[in-house]
């Protein structure tokens, strides 16, 4: 035998040894679980017997509140309402089945409505708590406690359910919540949540989710034989979730969503200082109660396939062609870069031309020579058409992306768009052609591939506003819990410190000044008494432009789309505290006329309100939140 | 391939026997188990489970045909598939309940961290084939093989399966005391596996923690774990001496157990047959464990000895960690019964397993060293 073989050939009796070592310890398990075994089966065997023939553990899940969510001075938006709920847990003397059979003939009988989850087929297991019927209305309720002796078990449970009292005109931020779906329930690993259980589907419900969900509490008891409890033998009292307290202003909500009302469109009201939402709105709307019992299949697929789109947020999904809005960032590209001064004047006789093609300045008769700051005031293409040209596509695209363009914002909302902003190379990836000379012109005016959701330009303005600096727009201001401490608090938060002069940027607010207060200014009609209001207009062609250069219309069910109506403005014009973006969808009309007079409207009612507040703030010094409505369930943590 | 003669004379017919029953009493008792579970619509489970012994006797077959040696040189290539295959897991892998273990391909899902038990026992049993049974081994000459476990483990807890993850654990721990270490190392060892636990603790899913807190603190959690080992044990205990009678067990029937054909599939078997039954199954379970541990004492080889070793050592970790978590003795980790659970990849690799055992016990007077 070599060295090698003596490696690899075991050494018998070494290896007997140990095996003989393992041998015992398994032994000695395997005793451990007899002993164990003889244990339970015949020496507890009785007992345990007798528990398992009288087996009537129920276990009943206890809902926990969700938190409530609040404007900035602490009225509720988001609520929770008592909801009476059938239950019933399956016994050995009934079946699911048979008492649901019972409860639908009675119901037939009255004629009440039988609810879509009775009639499905699965066979809940015994002992836990089955719903019957939810959302009881009080001629069921009634109809149940009558017939209590024919439905042995059956019992009503107060439920939390979501409710929004502001309805439609929160219904974007807020967002509903709804049942968890099957695949939401496979992704979680959490283990928060369980089948039937609602959470936040859209906005800020999504969006907090984690905060106001809250934790479910649990409640094992003994049952008798018709299923009544008769000893509770462990109980987990839920938590309430965390409150949460927005940056928006419930009265200029109010307010925007009032101006806006009956057409399509959105408003954001934003404090450029620190980019604090103080209003959203997107119209048309829905009803977010709809969802908070489960929405019926019905009502979702006409809210899903409605032309309109009123479950989506225009405000930040919404993506449209900033029209002259983005003239602002023209000029900041051209003063910046050398381009151009205050002084360069260009003459518009209503056209320019390029190659074989013709571009219109809106106003036919045309400005004629105009310098920059009559140019932004008077909004005249022609002269943005010249600007256009000389910068080039690839350097207004990097001043658009200095002001946040063709990125999201980072709003703490779900689903926002990113708008486009187009350059030579997009284009090459996008459409596999080369850039266009006449693209540029196009895109000069904010028309072509340009698009701007409503919150990007109302944030690009605000960065004008305050000197320059991007902000991320948020509308959480905090998290409290239910005794009103802080549990999270959102600061500003400075995204970037646009590389534009200061120069320049009083340069262009002068102009948005002209626009509003100026003669011939494209929007004297937000005009203020104070003559503190700065903006800009925008008119959004809805049309494309065919390779022939002919304008298409778009239609949409044989009707043709008119223009948007774009206005951005804040004030006061030396030191802005508010900043008011409009976009209304086929206005018919410019921005001037139909969007500015909104802003003002808005921009009034903020003054008039923060007047009174600076009165009513001697009164009431210390106005805190910690003092925000309590919700009191009985027998629930408060965090 | 030649055949020996002397591999069908020697084969291990008394084990082949054994397994054979006791999947059949398995068979018999999920049918029991699925009863009341299986939707009209779906093929029963014991159907299943029957289709899967079938296959995994085939694999069985195979793994017993190819010589052992053959099979150890190859471990390293066996060991890297199955990485492979657990990486896919975490790509493609199916998640149910949370977990993402499973990988599916042409209607079948399989679970790559059984399979990883069988790769760890032949890639040590080829690390420590050459070096041989040592009892001076030193703590460094464990890094690699710790190293070669450790890999897998992480990965599978993070799918997350602590019960899977443990057991490749404890099969490497039995191994390394079975190859032979410094005693002071192993003590050492002992003592460094230990101090780590604090940090397997983050590695934890929110669940897993909640079930280990659960089994300390059973009051904890009334509607989760604690209500499901509470369950078990009612279950169990209510078989008495003789049992409730095929297909007539309450808890099983009227489903107050959970997972009572994978994970509590023995409480299902206690209640319907009482302490005679299952002192029955826990008898032929132990007799076809000191079988293997017979064919690894008798094996020719160290690579056989330690692969004999290792299977049959992981058999019977299966065996108690499943049977203990039943009888309430262990906290709920999702260990399969070997053998006697439904489950297809486990029987697969339980197959393979004795397959290997035939193997090493048939090729014991087969060459000379």
């Amino acid at each position: 035998m070599n060295d090698k073989d003596k490696l690899k050939t075991a050494h018998p009796s070494l290896l007997r040894r140990k095996i003989s070592y393992v041998a015992i310890i398994i032994f000695l398990f395997f005793t451990l679980l007899l002993v164990r075994l003889a244990y339970l089966q015949l020496y507890k065997g009785d007992e345990l017997r007798l528990r398992s023939e009288t087996n009537s553990i129920r276990l009943r899940k206890i809902i926990a509140p969700r938190g409530v969510i609040m404007d900035v001075r602490g009225l509720i938006i988001a609520d929770n309402t008592p909801s009476f709920n059938a239950f019933y847990v399956p016994n050995r003397t009934r079946s699911y089945q048979q008492i649901r059979d019972d409860l639908i003939q009675i119901y037939q009988q009255r004629s009440l409505e039988i609810p879509r989850e009775m009639s499905k087929k699965s066979l809940p297991p015994p002992f836990v708590s089955q719903r019957l019927d939810a959302a009881l209305s009080r001629q069921k309720l009634a109809v149940i406690e009558a017939n209590s002796h024919l439905l042995p078990g059956v019992f009503i449970e107060v439920v939390p359910v979501r409710k929004y009292p502001y309805g439609e005109m929160m219904a974007h931020v807020i967002g509903y919540v709804g049942e968890i779906s099957r695949e939401q329930l496979a992704r979680d690993i959490s283990g928060h949540y369980s089948s039937g259980d609602f959470l936040g589907k859209f906005g800020l419900e999504k969006e907090l989710e984690e905060f106001l969900r809250g934790q479910a509490g649990a409640e094992q008891a003994e049952v008798n034989a018709v299923g009544k409890e008769v000893r509770v033998l462990g109980k987990m009292e839920p938590i309430v979730g965390y409150n949460a307290i927005l940056t928006i202003d419930l009265s200029l909500q109010q307010a925007a969503w009032n101006a806006l009302s009956g057409k399509s469109g959105a408003v954001v009201v934003m404090d450029p200082r620190d980019g604090a939402i103080l209003a959203m709105v997107s119209s048309p709307s829905f009803d977010p109660n709809l969802f908070s019992q489960g929405i019926s299949t019905r009502a979702w697929s006409k809210l899903a396939s409605d032309p309109l789109h009123p479950l989506e947020n225009r405000a930040i999904s919404g993506q449209y062609p900033p029209a002259s809005t983005y003239k602002v960032v023209l000029a900041a590209a051209a003063l910046e870069e050398g381009l151009a001064t205050p002084d360069t004047a260009y003459n518009c006789n209503g056209e320019y031309e390029m190659g074989n093609r013709k571009f219109r300045c809106w106003r036919r008769e045309g400005h004629g020579r105009v310098n920059l700051h009559r140019a932004i005031v008077e909004s005249c293409d022609v002269y943005f058409y010249n600007l256009g040209k000389i910068i080039g596509v690839d350097t207004i695209a990097r001043y658009a992306q200095y002001f946040g363009l063709g990125e999201k914002t980072g709003i703490d909302l779900p689903q926002e768009k990113k708008g486009r902003v187009p350059t030579k190379k997009w284009k090459k990836e996008r459409f596999k052609a080369v850039w266009h000379p006449g693209e540029t012109i196009s895109i000069s005016i904010g028309q072509g591939y340009n698009l701007v959701t409503p919150l990007q330009l109302a944030n690009l303005y605000a960065a004008l506003a305050n000197g320059g600096k991007l902000y991320r727009p948020r509308i959480v201001k905090k998290i409290i819990d239910s005794d009103g401490r802080v549990y999270r608090e959102y600061q500003p938060e400075l995204l970037s410190q646009t590389p534009i002069s200061e120069k320049t940027i009083q340069i262009i607010n002068r102009a948005l000044w002209g626009v509003v207060n100026e003669q011939g200014g494209t929007a004297l009609a937000s005009k203020r008494s104070e003559k503190d209001m700065s903006g800009k207009t925008g008119t959004a062609q809805v049309a494309g432009i065919a390779r022939t250069g002919e304008t298409i219309k778009y239609r949409v069910s044989g009707r043709r789309l008119k223009d948007h109506a774009i206005f951005v403005g804040f004030a006061p014009a030396d030191k802005p505290e508010i900043l008011v973006a409009i976009l209304i969808e086929h206005a018919g009309a410019g921005g001037g006329a139909v969007a500015a007079p909104i802003a003002k409207k808005l921009v009034d009612a903020y003054f008039l309100m923060s007047q009174k507040e600076s009165l009513t703030t001697i009164e009431r010094p210390a106005a805190s939140f910690a003092s925000a409505p309590q919700l009191s369930y009985p027998g629930v943590d408060k965090r | 391939m030649k055949m020996d003669r002397r591999l069908i004379r020697n084969f291990n017919w008394p084990l082949t026997v054994l397994v054979l029953g006791i999947c059949t009493v398995g068979l018999i008792n999920i049918y029991s188990a699925g009863h009341s579970l299986s939707p009209l619509s779906q093929e029963p489970y014991y159907i299943k489970q029957l289709k899967w012994i079938i296959i995994g006797i085939i694999f069985m077959i195979i793994t017993f045909l190819i010589d052992y040696r053959t099979i150890t040189r190859q471990a390293y290539l066996i060991y890297t598939v199955t990485i492979i295959l657990l990486i896919l897991v975490f790509v493609f892998g199916k998640t149910v309940q949370g977990a993402q273990r499973w990988l599916s391909f042409a209607g079948f899902t399989f679970q790559p961290s059984e399979l990883a038990k069988l790769a760890i026992i032949l890639v040590l049993a080829r690390f420590f084939e050459d070096r041989g049974i040592d009892e001076k081994r030193r703590l460094r000459d464990l890094v690699i093989p710790f190293l070669l476990m450790g890999l897998p483990f992480v990965m599978i807890l993070k799918q997350p399966d602590l019960g899977t993850a443990l057991m490749l654990c404890a099969i490497f721990m039995f191994i390394v005391f079975f190859v032979g270490v410094y005693r002071k190392s192993l003590l050492l060892g002992a003592g460094a596996l230990i101090t780590m636990a604090p940090l397997a603790w983050h590695l934890l899913k929110d669940y897993q923690k909640q079930r280990l807190l659960t089994y300390l603190n059973p009051e904890r959690d009334p509607l989760g774990a604690g209500y499901h080992a509470m369950q078990s044990i009612i279950a169990v205990g209510s078989g008495k001496l003789t049992g409730k009678g095929y297909l007539a067990g309450t808890q099983t029937q009227l489903r107050f157990l959970p997972e009572q054909q994978t994970d509590f599939v023995f409480s299902v078997l206690a209640e319907e047959w009482g302490f005679a039954g299952a002192f029955f199954v826990l008898i032929l379970l132990v007799l076809q464990i000191f079988l293997g541990l017979k064919i690894a004492a008798g094996a020719r080889e160290s690579s056989g000895a330690i692969i004999a070793y290792g299977v049959t050592v992981s058999i019977a970790l299966g065996v108690f960690v499943n049977i203990g978590m039943v009888l309430g003795l262990l906290p709920v980790v999702g260990v399969p019964l070997p053998f006697l659970s439904y489950g297809g990849s486990s029987i697969l690799v339980l197959m393979m397993g004795v397959g290997l055992l035939l193997n090493v016990s048939g090729r014991r007077f087969l060459f000379h060293g």
